[in-house]
């Protein structure tokens, strides 16, 4: 398997660039990509990796018993600011969920073809993603036995959530976000689990991939209605993408609060969830596709094209921070003045402007080829940009509690070590299902991939004129 | 290039009908605007009524070519295939936008000569209001930024932007029918990218500094953001109308099949239904969940009379019912269905910036209202019913159907010579074989 010397991020009006590199057969596009699981031992880096957050998960784990043991009290959260580092990194983990469902049902509904390389690991970053979400509100209760509450369970009581609190909707949006990624990516995997079934070369293997596979012959029926099924579940993904973070943004909007009362939220939040989702999948891929030897597949070219949607949704979340800065002052609202010039001045400037270089200044150096190109420069930018999203959150949530109407219950927010230390734990959680899933499944969808070669195109015969 | 030789036989010019068009169209136009106002004159109707129906129709018009504007850019940012044998006719109404500052003109008159206090009550300027009064406290305070002289060149530098920009993207494309030249398209897309931003920020100003400022204390930061999702509504139904249109008189028959129908439909469905309905939703509940009375005012005002009519017709007409008939691919294949959808579309846009430009009610007769039972109590109801409610007057109509005539015209007299296609664009023959699966 050689790669051949094409440029393929040429963008030449006349025709389509190849999207896979170096294979002139199916087989061999099957071969490369099963022997990421196949292969006898990982790369060392992935031994190491997965030494480092596995650690990070088991502390985790002691921390969550600490915190279980003790109480909440062993976070930061003070009043006024009840909400802090919890709701934060929930809110985190959950905008870099977004990613992956953009990826496999935005771009498959827009036939963007570039996706079929990077969207089987991208929605397994977001389900990983979710389920670091998800654990936050589940341990901020307190009492940990009753975290069932979260949900409208009918009971003797007659006690149920309220309704009318977005907190609740958050319950279903992320609930229902989960429940659709999952099967949209398990149904996806279907077809490339049954390749690792055939390949099997243990008896063991066989049993566990063919179970999951579902007896998958790849009869013409079979694609019939998986092709039905993805369209359809594909077609119900797509609000969801919108509707997760509209309601996590609902959260705070809602509220009378100033900085978090205002009406661009919804879709505002969205476009920082898309930014913060492709950088980190920018952040997994580029070491994956090195050590795995996938750059045949994901190539310069996707690399670029996710750079351009980080320029883009960058764009966005710049555009939001302008348009409330200019209405907190056009409102003519002293308390909504207050709260934006605060930010940008008051007592965390350093996190506001931590929060501004890095969300929209640092996406514009992708202006420029060469560092939409740049596997160094883009690496650090997808970093960075993770850190000013989180930053984002930081900022809305804690600022606007810490200084609210009344001067004498201003206060200033600080972590706990509990704080710090589970937060990259939850890392460590995200990173250890991340690198099993390598370990174990397809990370690029087989079939899917060979479907934009140029061998699957029945009207390939044009000489390349398109 | 080879593209060009994969063309089908038929006809993809105007040729006499453009002049029979643009001739007959653009004379109705200003006939029927004319008319409206020297009928209006004559009839002795309030001046400010029917400059606010002007409004209207302008605006109707703009965000039309506006959402014309970001598609064509659309179309290069993304480096799109479908769209190349529908993008001349989206690129007709963009060309519409180097002209359109003319319709601005007598509003820019009305302002600096003192007869828009009516219409932007903030032209009346701070001094002009109750001493020490809340209300001059807050002209006071925005006069930065609500000040004739700022107002009019923040107006000129949007209207310049829209002429480069449309100058630029039409003049390519049409450039591109005669040299065949691959590297305009190159161009086209490079210059997409900033010309994206632009687009941004100058639609969004120009709703904020139009439309949210007839209501000088009320804000909102998404108002931006509803005037472009109401733009893509209105430009997406003007889109397919106008290529139905072309078709029925025997043009552009083969290149444009029922695949392009149905994508143009899918833009219409996913931007202009849906978007504009989340969008819409997401302001509305925000601020009625808040409840702070001074952002309610904007849409309490809408919500009383016969104006809560006009809000139900918006939130069924524009969505629930449009989301129903357009959601499946079948009504979007079969054409008396899409341009039916399409025409009532193009009326509820027109409903939609009715809405958003023409209640206007003096927050004074708020002041007394402390909730909403008090507001009942108080309000005076009859003085209401006769001033502000809602009245449809024979302008409304007549100026709509002037500026959209006039919308048209001005389409066909740019595409008079050119062809109906980009006959010369790289990924014509990809857009010819298309296909959804």
């Amino acid at each position: 398997m050689t790669t051949l010397p094409i440029d393929n991020t040429l963008d030449d009006p006349t025709k389509r660039s190849p999207l896979v590199l170096g294979h002139d057969d199916f087989a061999s596009v099957t071969n490369t990509i099963c022997n990421v699981n196949e292969r006898r031992r990982p790369p060392r880096a992935w031994y190491i990796c997965f030494a480092i957050s596995s650690t990070f998960l088991g502390i985790l784990g002691i921390l969550i018993g600490y915190l279980f043991w003790t109480g909440v009290g062993v976070w930061g959260n003070q009043n006024p600011a009840m909400w802090g580092f919890p709701i934060v990194n929930f809110v985190f983990w959950v905008g870099i969920g977004h990613a992956g469902t953009l990826i496999s049902a935005i771009l498959f509904l827009f036939r963007q073809k570039w996706r079929t390389a990077i969207n089987r690991f991208a929605e397994a970053m977001t389900i990983f993603a979710v389920i670091c979400a998800g654990m936050y509100p589940g341990i901020h209760v307190g009492r940990v036995w009753v975290t069932y509450w979260l949900f409208p369970i009918p009971n003797q009581m007659e006690m149920w959530p309220q309704f009318r609190s977005p907190l609740l909707w958050d319950v279903f949006a992320v609930g229902t976000y989960f429940t659709v990624s999952l099967l949209f990516w398990y149904v996806g995997m279907v077809p490339d689990l049954a390749t690792l079934r055939d390949r099997a070369t243990t008896k063991f293997k066989a049993i566990a991939y063919g179970i999951f596979a579902l007896g998958w012959r790849g009869s013409m029926r079979h694609w019939h209605r998986y092709e039905r099924a993805y369209l359809l579940l594909a077609a119900l993904a797509t609000p969801l993408v919108l509707s997760v973070h509209s309601v996590v943004s609902f959260d705070f909007a809602v509220a009378q609060l100033p900085g978090w009362h205002t009406t661009i939220f919804p879709p505002y939040f969205v476009a920082g969830a898309i930014f913060s989702g492709f950088a980190m999948v920018m952040t997994l891929a580029i070491p994956a596709r090195q050590w795995w030897g996938l750059k045949d597949f994901i190539t310069m070219r996707h690399l670029e094209n996710m750079n351009k949607i980080i320029l883009v949704t960058g764009s966005m979340v710049g555009y939001a921070y302008a348009m409330e800065f200019f209405t907190a002052w056009y409102s003519g609202s002293m308390y909504e003045s207050f709260a934006f010039v605060n930010r940008a001045f008051g007592q965390y400037a350093w996190a506001y402007w931590i929060m501004v270089s890095c969300n929209v200044i640092v996406p514009q150096i992708f202006w420029f080829r060469k560092a939409r190109q740049s596997i160094l420069i883009m690496f650090i930018a997808s970093l960075l940009v993770n850190v000013g999203m989180w930053f984002e959150r930081f900022v809305i949530i804690v600022t606007s509690l810490t200084q609210d109407f009344l001067p004498s219950s201003w206060d200033y927010f600080t972590p706990t070590w509990v704080d710090l230390v589970m937060f990259a734990g939850s890392f460590g959680l995200f990173l250890t299902l991340f690198l099993l899933f390598i370990r174990f499944l397809p990370v690029i969808a087989i079939a899917e991939v060979k479907a934009v070669m140029p061998q699957a195109n029945p009207h390939a015969d044009h000489g390349g004129d398109h | 290039m080879a593209a060009a030789s994969a063309l089908p036989n038929e006809n993809r010019y105007l040729g006499e009908l453009g002049p029979k068009l643009y001739m007959r169209l653009g004379g109705l136009g200003i006939l029927l605007i004319a008319g409206s106002y020297g009928l209006s004159k004559l009839m002795g109707d309030d001046s400010a009524r029917f400059w606010r129906a002007y409004l209207v129709a302008y605006f109707f018009v703009l965000s039309i070519c506006l959402g014309a504007l970001f598609f064509t850019i659309l179309q290069h940012l993304t480096r799109a295939g479908w769209s190349v044998v529908v993008r001349r006719i989206s690129e007709g109404l963009v060309a519409n936008l180097k002209w359109i500052w003319i319709g601005f003109i007598p509003i820019i008159v009305l302002v600096w000569t003192g007869n828009a206090h009516e219409l932007y009550h903030w032209t009346v300027g701070a001094d002009a209001l109750p001493e020490g009064s809340p209300e001059q406290a807050m002209l006071e305070y925005k006069d930065a930024y609500l000040n004739p002289m700022f107002w009019t060149l923040r107006a000129a530098a949007y209207f310049v932007i829209w002429f480069v920009l449309a100058r630029f993207f039409v003049g390519n494309s049409i450039a591109q029918d005669t040299t065949g030249d691959a590297k305009t398209t190159t161009r086209m897309q490079t210059i997409a990218a900033p010309a994206m931003l632009l687009y941004a920020f100058t639609q969004s100003y120009a709703a904020i500094d139009w439309i949210m400022t007839l209501e000088y204390a009320w804000f909102s930061t998404m108002f931006g953001v509803y005037f472009f999702a109401a733009s893509c509504c209105g430009f997406g139904a003007t889109l397919i109308l106008m290529v139905s249109f072309l078709q029925k008189t025997g043009r552009v028959t083969q290149s444009i099949t029922t695949e392009h129908h149905q994508e143009m439909g899918k833009f219409l469905f996913a931007f202009g239904i849906i978007f504009w309905a989340y969008i819409g939703y997401s302001q509305y509940m925000l601020i009625w969940y808040a409840n702070i009375p001074e952002e309610t005012t904007w849409f309490m005002i809408r919500q009383l009379g016969s104006w809560k009519w006009l809000s139900y017709l918006i939130i069924f007409g524009h969505f629930f019912v449009p989301f129903i008939v357009l959601l499946s691919k079948h009504p979007k294949r079969f054409k008396i269905m899409l341009v039916s959808a399409c025409l009532w579309l193009f009326a509820i846009h027109y409903v939609d910036m009715y809405w958003l430009t023409m209640p206007s009610i003096p927050m004074e007769m708020f002041a007394e209202a402390t909730s909403y039972e008090a507001l009942s109590i108080d309000f005076p109801v009859s003085q209401y019913a006769a001033e502000y409610d809602l009245s449809f007057q024979f302008f409304d109509l007549t100026l709509w159907l002037g500026f959209a005539c006039l919308m048209f015209g001005g389409a066909a007299f740019a595409l008079r010579n050119q062809a109906l296609i980009p006959e010369h664009d790289p990924r014509l023959y990809e857009s010819l074989a298309y296909e959804n699966i």
